[in-house]
C-alpha cells in the first residue's frame, strides 16, 4: 500500500497548525494518531456514537466522518479547546462514570449552548441524541447541561 | 475497518474545476461531499477504494433561494440548514420536517441533500418529501447541463440516471401554495436517531370551498427498491372529505404500490403493515388539521 | 445504627471526573507508545469449520510485517475460568465467526490490516448448531469433544408436583430473551511493552488484573514474575471485560518480538468477539394458594453460552438461585442446562444470569396476582422474604433484606397511587398507557465459592495515606468510594488519600471486580488494613515518646494518645522509615460463606441485594412502539457511600434495562451476527430514556463497610419485567419474548385480536 502524505493547515483550538497526513485520513485518525491529541474518542468510527464529536467552524460534526481534506483552512475545536465551565459542570453534576463518552458530549454541549443558551429539556435531548452513553442513563447529563447553561 | 491511507483526495477550488476533473477521470474517482455515507461505505468495504473528489469547500453549491415561485437548493446544502431555513419552512414545510430527522445533529450539520439523493438509499429521509414536491434535479458535466424529475432519476435499486462525469448541483421544486398541507413520517426503531424502517410524505390540497381534497400526493420509502408514489391511494383521496372510510381505504391501497423485503431492521410483512398504518395515522392527523 | 460519618454518605464529585471530562485521562485505547507494532486479528469466516491449513508465508513477507502468529506460537493453547475450552488462537477448529485464527504485527496499522488479508486458511465447513435446544439433543453435531451440554443440573426442594395440585391458581408459560451486547463506548483495547524491570507488561481494559495475569502466564508458559498486568481507567465494562480479550494476544506479540504493541478492537470486532448476555429459554409453572401464597415453582432453564463456556457455568448458577424471585416458596424444582452452540460467546453481563429469569418470574407473579384478585404489589409484599427467613434453598437469610422496603416505597409512590388516572390520559386513540412493577434479587460476593481480597495501605512520608488494591475503575466509581471510606476510617481529609489500583506489580490481589461486591470486599479489607495501620502507627508513637502507649487515635494528620500526646503523622512516618519498621500494611478480608448446596457451584449466597422498578409506558398499537414515560428504580443499598455515584449506578443500570427490554435486538442467522454495529444494534439514546427516578433504600448490612452492600447490578434486573407488566396493563396481551421491539409488540397486539 502506497501511503500518501500531504500537508494540511487549519486552526486547532485557536492555534494554527499544519500536519502531514494521508488526505483520506479522517480528522479523528489525524488527531489521535498523527497529532496525538487523544481527548477526542473513537467509539465506532461510523457516526453512530458521537464520542468523536468536534466543532468544525463552530458546528458539531463527527470527526470520524470528516476527512482531514475537509478541514483544510477551517477551524476545529476539540474537547481540549472547549469552555472549561462545561467540563466542570459535567464533573460536578456526577455525569461522568467511565467517562469515555463525555468529551464528545462536552463538545456537543458547547454547540448546543451556542444555539440555545438557555435550552429546554427537549432541546437538550434533541441536540444530544447522537451522543450515546452506556453508563449514566443520561439523567445527570441533562443536569450537567442545565448547570452549564445556568438554568 | 479499512484504512484509506492510500487514497488520494483532490480538492478543486471551483465547480468548473471539479467538472474538469470529473471529465478527465470519469469513473476513476468518487465525489465526496459531507462524507457521511461515503466514508463509512469505503472503510467498511461496501464500496471499492478509489480516489476522491472533495467538493466540500465549494460554497457556491450552498444556497437556498426562492425565485419565481420555485425553491432552489444548492446540492451541498446540509440538512441542518435546510431544516432551519425560513424559505423551506414556509415554501415546503414537509421537506423541513423530513430534513430534521436525518440522523443526529452531527449528521445534520454535514449531510448534504445531493449526497442523500445520489447515495440512493431507499430509506433516505429527504426523498419522500422530494417526491411529493415533485422536485427537479439539475445535473452538470463539463459539456452539458440537464434537468431530471426526481421520479425518473431512479431506475432501480441504487441505479441512477447519472453519468460518472456529472455533478448534482441543484434541487428545485415549486413552492407549495395556499391550501396545501403536508406531513412527513418516519418509523425508526429508536427515539434517538435511527434509519427508517418505513418513511413517507403526504401532501394534500384541501379545497376550502368544497371541503374536499383536490390533490393528493403520497410517497413511501424503504418499502421498494426506490421510493414509490402510492397512486392508488392518492386517487382514493381526491374528492374525499378525509372521512374515516376514505382514510382507511386510502391507507390500505398503499399496499398496491409497495414491494418490501426482509432485512435486519424489519420483516417485509411488518413493513407492509407499517406503510398502511403510518399513512392512516398521518391522514388522521391531517384531517384534524383541516377541521381546525 | 448508622455511624456518624464525615466522608461516608456525602455527595462529593468524583475525583476522576474532571480529568475524564476534559479528555486528559488516558484510556488503554488512547495509548500509542513509541516504536510500537500495530496488531490486527484474522478471525474465522465460518461459524463452525475444521481448519485444514493455515499458510502465513505470504503475509509474513508483506512490507512492514514483523511477525505473524498462530496457535503454533502458543505453548498452552487453551484457557478459561471454569473449563479450559477456549483457544488463544484456533488450531483444529473454529467454533464461531469471531474466533481468532492469527495475529499480524506490523510497523503500521495499514500494513497490519493488509497482511491479514494475505493469510490463507483452508476450512472445511461443519454443521452449524445455532439453536440451543437443538444443541442439547444428543444427536446434534458435537461442538466440543464432550458434546454440547456445557453444564446441566437440577435442584429441588419440597414436592412441587403435589404442591401444584393443591394450588388455587397455576400459571405455565415459556419465556425467551435474546442476547444483550455490552456496547461499552470503549471497545476492547490494550498496549503491551517490556517495562524497566524486564516484565512483559500488558495495559488493557479489563476487570481482574490477577486473573488476566494468570491466563497470560499459563497459556504462554511464562514465569509469573515476568508478566505484569495493568488496568487503567476503563471505558465501560459491565461484565464484558471480565473475560480475556486482547491481553494474551498482546503479551504474545511483545514476548515474541520484544517490541511494544497495540491492539484495539473495532466496533464490529467488539460486537462479534466480545462476550454477550446469554440468550435464554425459560419455562415456568408456578402456583399459589387462594390466600395469595406462592407455594410451588417448576422451572426449566436453558441458557446459550455460545462457542465457549467462559463464565457461563456460574451465570447458570445465578439463574437457578434467582429464578424464584425474592419470595418464600416452599416447593421448587429447577432444572437447568447450559448449551454450547456456534453462536457468539456469552459470559458475564450486569445481572449475571438474573435478568432473564426475572423476566419470566416477575410476569408469572403478576399473572397469579391477577388470577387470584390481588394487587400486584400487595401480592409481592405478602410473599417476599424478610431478614431471618429461610430462602428457597433452606438457607437462613442472615444479611440485610430490604425487599419489603423497596416494595413499600413503590406502593407509596405517587405514580402507583395515581395509576388509574394516569392511564386515562389519552393522546391519540391508538396510544394506550400502562403501569407495571417488578421486584428483583441477586446475591453479591461469589456466594459459596471461596473469595478473599487484600488491600494495601501505606502511610506516606507527607503524612497522607495511599490505598492499593487490584480493584478496577470501570466507571462505577470504586476509586472514589474507596477514598471516602479511607478518609473516614483514617479520620483525614479526602485529598490526603491516594489510591493506586489494578496493577499486579503494585497492588495486592483484591480479587475480581465483578458480582457487585468490589466495594464490599475492598471496604472490609481496608478496615482490616486500617486496624493494622493503627497498630503500626502506635509502634511509631512509642518510638517517638520512648514509652508504651495503649491506644492511638488519628485526627487530621495527627496521632493522639489517650494521655494527650499529639504527634504529626509526618513525624511518625519518618520514625517508622528510619527504624526500618515499614510504613505499609496489608488488610485481608475473607468473605463469609456457607457450603454450596448439592448440584450447585455457589448457591447460596449469604448476602443479597434487592430492588424493584415501576414503569409507566405508552404503547402505540398501530406501530408496536413502546415508550417509557416514567421509570422509578428502587434499590436496597445497605448504605450509600456516595449518593451521587450510587444514583448514577442505578440510573445507568435502569437505562440498560430499558435497552434490554425494548431496543437491543441481536439478530443471528445460522451463527452469523447481523447486528454488528451501533446502527443496527440500537442502544438507548438520551431520547429513549425518561428522567429516571432512582431511590436508594438503606437497609443496613452489618457485615458491609459502614453498612454498605453491592449495588452495581441490581438496577437492571427488575426493569424488563416491569416494562413487560406495564405493556400487559396497556394492551392486555402478555409479551413472552424480550426485547419487546416494535415489531414484536405490534404482532403481539395484532395476533390475538
Ligand atoms: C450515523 C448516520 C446516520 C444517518 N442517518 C440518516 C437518516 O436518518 N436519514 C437519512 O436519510 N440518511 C441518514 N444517513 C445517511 C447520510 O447522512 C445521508 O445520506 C447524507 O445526506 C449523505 O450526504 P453526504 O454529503 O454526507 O454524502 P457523501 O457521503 O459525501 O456522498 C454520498 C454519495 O453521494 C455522492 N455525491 C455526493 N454529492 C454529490 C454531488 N453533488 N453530485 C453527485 N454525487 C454526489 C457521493 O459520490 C456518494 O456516492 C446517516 C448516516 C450516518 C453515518
Ligand atoms: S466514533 Fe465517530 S461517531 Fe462514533
Ligand atoms: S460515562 Fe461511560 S459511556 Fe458515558
Amino acid at each position: 500500500m502506497g501511503v500518501i502524505l500531504r500537508e494540511f493547515s487549519f486552526k486547532l483550538n485557536g492555534q494554527p497548525v499544519s500536519v502531514k497526513a494521508p488526505p483520506a485520513y479522517t480528522l479523528l485518525e489525524t488527531l489521535r494518531y498523527v497529532i496525538r491529541l487523544t481527548g477526542t474518542k473513537d467509539g465506532c468510527s461510523s457516526g453512530d456514537c458521537g464520542a468523536c464529536t468536534v466543532l468544525l467552524d463552530g458546528r458539531a460534526v463527527h470527526s470520524c466522518l470528516t476527512l482531514i481534506s475537509h478541514v483544510q483552512g477551517r477551524e476545529v475545536v476539540t474537547v481540549e479547546g472547549v469552555d472549561p465551565k462545561i467540563v466542570k459542570a459535567y464533573a460536578s453534576e456526577g455525569a461522568v462514570q467511565c467517562g469515555y463518552c463525555i468529551p464528545g458530549l462536552v463538545v456537543a454541549t458547547a454547540a448546543l449552548l451556542r444555539e440555545h443558551p438557555k435550552p429546554s429539556t427537549e432541546e437538550v435531548r434533541e441536540m444530544l441524541k447522537g451522543n450515546l452513553c452506556r453508563c449514566t442513563g443520561y439523567v445527570k447529563i441533562v443536569k450537567a447541561v442545565e448547570a452549564a447553561a445556568g438554568v | 475497518m479499512r484504512s484509506l491511507a492510500d487514497v488520494d483526495v483532490l480538492s478543486p477550488a471551483s465547480v468548473d474545476e471539479a467538472l474538469e476533473i470529473l471529465h478527465q477521470k470519469a469513473g476513476g474517482i468518487k465525489i465526496v461531499a459531507g462524507g457521511t455515507d461515503l466514508i463509512v461505505q469505503m472503510k467498511h468495504r461496501i464500496i471499492g477504494k478509489t480516489d476522491l473528489l472533495n467538493i466540500y469547500m465549494l460554497d457556491e453549491l450552498r444556497y437556498i433561494r426562492l425565485e419565481n415561485g420555485s425553491v432552489r437548493v444548492g446540492g451541498l446544502t446540509d440538512f441542518a440548514t435546510i431544516h432551519k431555513s425560513p424559505v423551506v419552512r414556509t415554501a415546503a414545510p414537509v421537506l423541513a420536517e423530513a430534513a430534521s430527522t436525518i440522523g443526529s445533529v452531527q449528521i445534520l450539520n454535514k449531510a448534504s441533500i445531493a449526497g442523500n439523493i445520489v447515495n440512493a438509499s431507499p430509506a433516505a429521509d429527504s426523498l419522500p418529501a422530494l417526491y411529493v414536491l415533485e422536485a427537479d434535479l439539475h445535473l452538470r458535466s463539463k459539456a452539458s447541463s440537464r434537468t431530471v424529475p426526481i421520479r425518473d432519476f431512479y431506475k432501480g435499486y441504487k441505479k441512477l440516471d447519472m453519468r460518472p462525469d456529472e455533478l448534482l448541483v441543484e434541487v428545485s421544486f415549486k413552492q407549495v401554495g395556499d391550501g396545501y398541507l403536508g406531513k412527513f413520517f418516519k418509523h425508526g426503531l429508536r427515539q434517538g436517531d435511527a434509519i427508517a424502517v418505513v418513511n413517507g410524505a403526504v401532501l394534500l390540497k384541501w379545497d376550502a370551498s368544497s371541503k374536499a381534497v383536490s390533490e393528493a400526493r403520497i410517497a413511501l420509502g424503504a418499502v421498494a427498491p426506490t421510493v414509490v408514489r402510492a397512486e392508488k391511494a392518492e386517487a382514493i383521496l381526491v374528492g374525499s372529505r378525509l372521512e374515516e372510510t376514505a382514510i382507511v381505504n386510502a391507507s390500505r391501497a398503499v399496499q398496491e404500490s409497495i414491494s418490501p423485503i426482509d432485512d435486519v431492521r424489519g420483516s417485509a410483512a411488518y413493513r407492509r403493515e407499517m406503510s398502511t398504518n403510518y399513512v392512516y395515522m398521518t391522514l388522521r392527523m391531517l384531517a384534524e388539521m383541516v377541521r381546525k | 445504627m448508622t455511624v456518624e460519618a464525615r466522608w461516608v454518605g456525602r455527595e462529593i464529585a468524583r475525583r476522576d471526573a474532571l480529568e475524564k471530562a476534559s479528555g486528559k485521562t488516558k484510556f488503554a485505547s488512547d495509548m500509542v507508545p513509541d516504536n510500537l507494532l500495530w496488531v490486527a486479528t484474522l478471525r474465522s469466516k465460518h461459524p463452525h469449520a475444521r481448519i485444514l491449513k493455515i499458510d502465513v508465508s505470504k503475509a509474513a513477507k508483506m512490507p512492514g510485517v514483523v511477525g505473524v502468529f498462530t496457535h503454533r506460537d502458543v505453548p498452552n493453547n487453551r484457557y478459561g475460568v471454569f473449563f479450559k475450552d477456549r483457544p488463544v488462537l484456533c488450531d483444529d477448529r473454529v467454533r464461531y465467526i469471531g474466533d481468532p485464527v492469527a495475529l499480524v504485527a506490523a510497523e503500521s496499522r495499514e500494513e497490519a490490516e493488509e497482511a491479514v488479508d494475505e493469510i490463507l486458511v483452508e476450512y472445511e465447513p461443519l454443521p452449524v448448531v445455532s439453536d440451543p435446544l437443538k444443541a442439547l439433543d444428543p444427536a446434534s453435531f458435537k461442538i466440543h469433544e464432550n458434546g454440547n451440554v456445557c453444564r446441566a443440573t437440577r435442584i429441588t426442594f419440597g414436592d412441587v408436583e403435589k404442591a401444584l395440585q393443591d394450588c388455587k391458581a397455576v400459571v405455565e408459560n415459556t419465556y425467551r430473551t435474546m442476547p444483550q451486547i455490552h456496547a461499552y463506548l470503549e471497545t476492547e483495547a490494550g498496549v503491551s511493552y517490556i517495562d524497566d524491570k524486564g516484565r512483559i507488561t500488558v495495559v488493557a481494559g479489563g476487570q481482574s488484573p490477577y486473573r488476566d495475569h494468570h491466563e497470560i502466564v499459563s497459556t504462554l508458559n511464562l514465569p509469573a514474575d515476568k508478566v505484569r498486568v495493568v488496568i487503567p481507567n476503563v471505558g465501560g465494562a459491565f461484565g464484558g471485560k471480565d473475560d480475556i480479550s486482547v491481553q494474551i494476544h498482546l503479551a504474545l506479540v511483545t514476548w515474541k518480538t520484544g517490541r511494544p504493541a497495540r491492539l484495539v478492537w473495532s466496533r464490529e470486532e467488539s460486537t462479534i468477539s466480545g462476550t454477550k448476555r446469554h440468550s435464554s429459554i425459560v419455562k415456568m409453572k408456578t402456583g399459589a394458594s387462594a390466600d395469595g401464597k406462592l407455594t410451588a415453582n417448576y422451572v426449566e432453564i436453558v441458557y446459550d453460552t455460545g462457542a465457549y463456556a467462559a463464565l457461563g457455568p456460574a451465570v447458570l448458577d445465578v439463574a437457578i438461585e434467582t429464578c424464584n424471585g425474592p419470595y418464600k416458596i416452599p416447593n421448587i424444582d429447577v432444572r437447568a442446562w447450559l448449551a454450547y452452540t456456534n453462536n457468539m460467546v456469552a459470559s458475564a453481563f450486569r445481572g449475571f444470569g438474573a435478568p432473564q429469569v426475572h423476566f419470566a418470574m416477575e410476569q408469572q407473579v403478576d399473572q397469579l396476582a391477577e388470577e387470584l384478585g390481588f394487587d400486584p404489589l400487595e401480592f409481592r409484599l405478602l410473599n417476599c422474604v424478610r431478614k431471618g427467613d429461610y430462602g428457597v434453598f433452606r438457607n437462613k437469610l442472615v444479611g440485610s433484606v430490604g425487599i419489603s422496603k423497596c416494595l413499600e416505597t413503590l406502593k407509596n409512590h405517587r405514580l402507583w397511587r395515581e395509576r388509574a388516572s394516569l392511564k386515562d390520559v389519552r393522546t391519540y386513540p391508538w396510544v394506550k398507557r400502562g403501569v407495571g412493577v417488578a421486584a428483583a434479587m441477586k446475591g453479591y460476593t461469589l456466594g459459596a465459592l471461596p473469595d478473599k481480597g487484600s488491600v494495601g495501605l501505606e502511610l506516606r512520608l507527607d503524612g497522607g495515606f495511599t490505598v492499593k488494591g487490584s480493584f478496577t475503575e470501570i466507571g462505577q466509581g470504586v476509586v472514589q468510594a474507596v477514598s471516602q471510606l479511607a478518609a473516614e476510617l483514617l479520620k483525614t481529609s479526602i485529598d490526603k488519600i491516594e489510591v493506586v489500583f489494578a496493577d499486579t506489580a503494585e497492588t495486592p490481589d483484591t480479587s475480581v471486580t465483578s458480582a457487585s461486591r468490589q466495594l464490599f470486599l475492598a471496604g472490609n479489607a481496608l478496615r482490616d488494613a486500617v486496624n493494622k495501620m493503627l497498630e503500626r502507627i502506635g509502634r511509631g508513637v512509642e518510638m517517638v515518646c520512648g514509652r508504651p502507649v495503649a491506644e492511638v487515635h488519628l485526627s487530621e494528620g495527627y496521632v493522639q494518645t489517650s494521655s494527650g500526646i499529639r504527634i504529626p503523622l509526618t513525624e511518625v512516618a519518618e520514625t517508622l522509615e528510619r527504624a526500618g519498621l515499614g510504613r505499609s500494611v496489608v488488610g485481608v478480608f475473607d468473605v463469609p460463606r456457607v457450603e454450596p448446596i448439592p448440584g450447585s457451584l455457589e448457591i447460596p449466597h449469604l448476602f443479597y441485594m434487592f430492588g424493584a422498578a415501576l414503569a409507566v409506558v405508552e404503547v402505540n398499537v398501530l406501530t408496536g412502539v413502546v415508550s417509557v414515560n416514567e421509570l422509578v428504580a428502587v434499590a436496597d443499598v445497605g448504605r450509600a457511600i456516595n449518593p451521587q455515584t450510587l444514583t448514577g449506578q442505578l440510573e445507568g443500570a435502569a437505562a440498560q434495562g430499558i435497552g434490554y427490554a425494548l431496543l437491543e435486538d441481536v439478530k443471528i442467522s445460522e451463527g452469523r451476527l447481523l447486528t454488528t454495529n451501533l446502527s443496527t444494534y440500537l442502544i438507548p439514546s438520551i431520547k429513549d430514556v425518561p428522567e429516571i427516578e432512582a431511590i436508594a433504600v438503606e437497609d443496613h448490612e452489618d457485615s458491609g463497610p459502614f453498612g454498605a452492600k453491592g449495588i452495581g447490578e441490581i438496577g437492571i434486573i427488575p426493569v424488563a419485567p416491569a416494562i413487560a407488566n406495564a405493556i400487559y396493563d396497556a394492551v392486555r396481551k402478555r409479551p413472552f419474548t424480550a426485547p419487546m421491539t416494535p415489531e414484536r409488540v405490534y404482532w403481539l397486539v395484532k395476533k390475538q385480536d
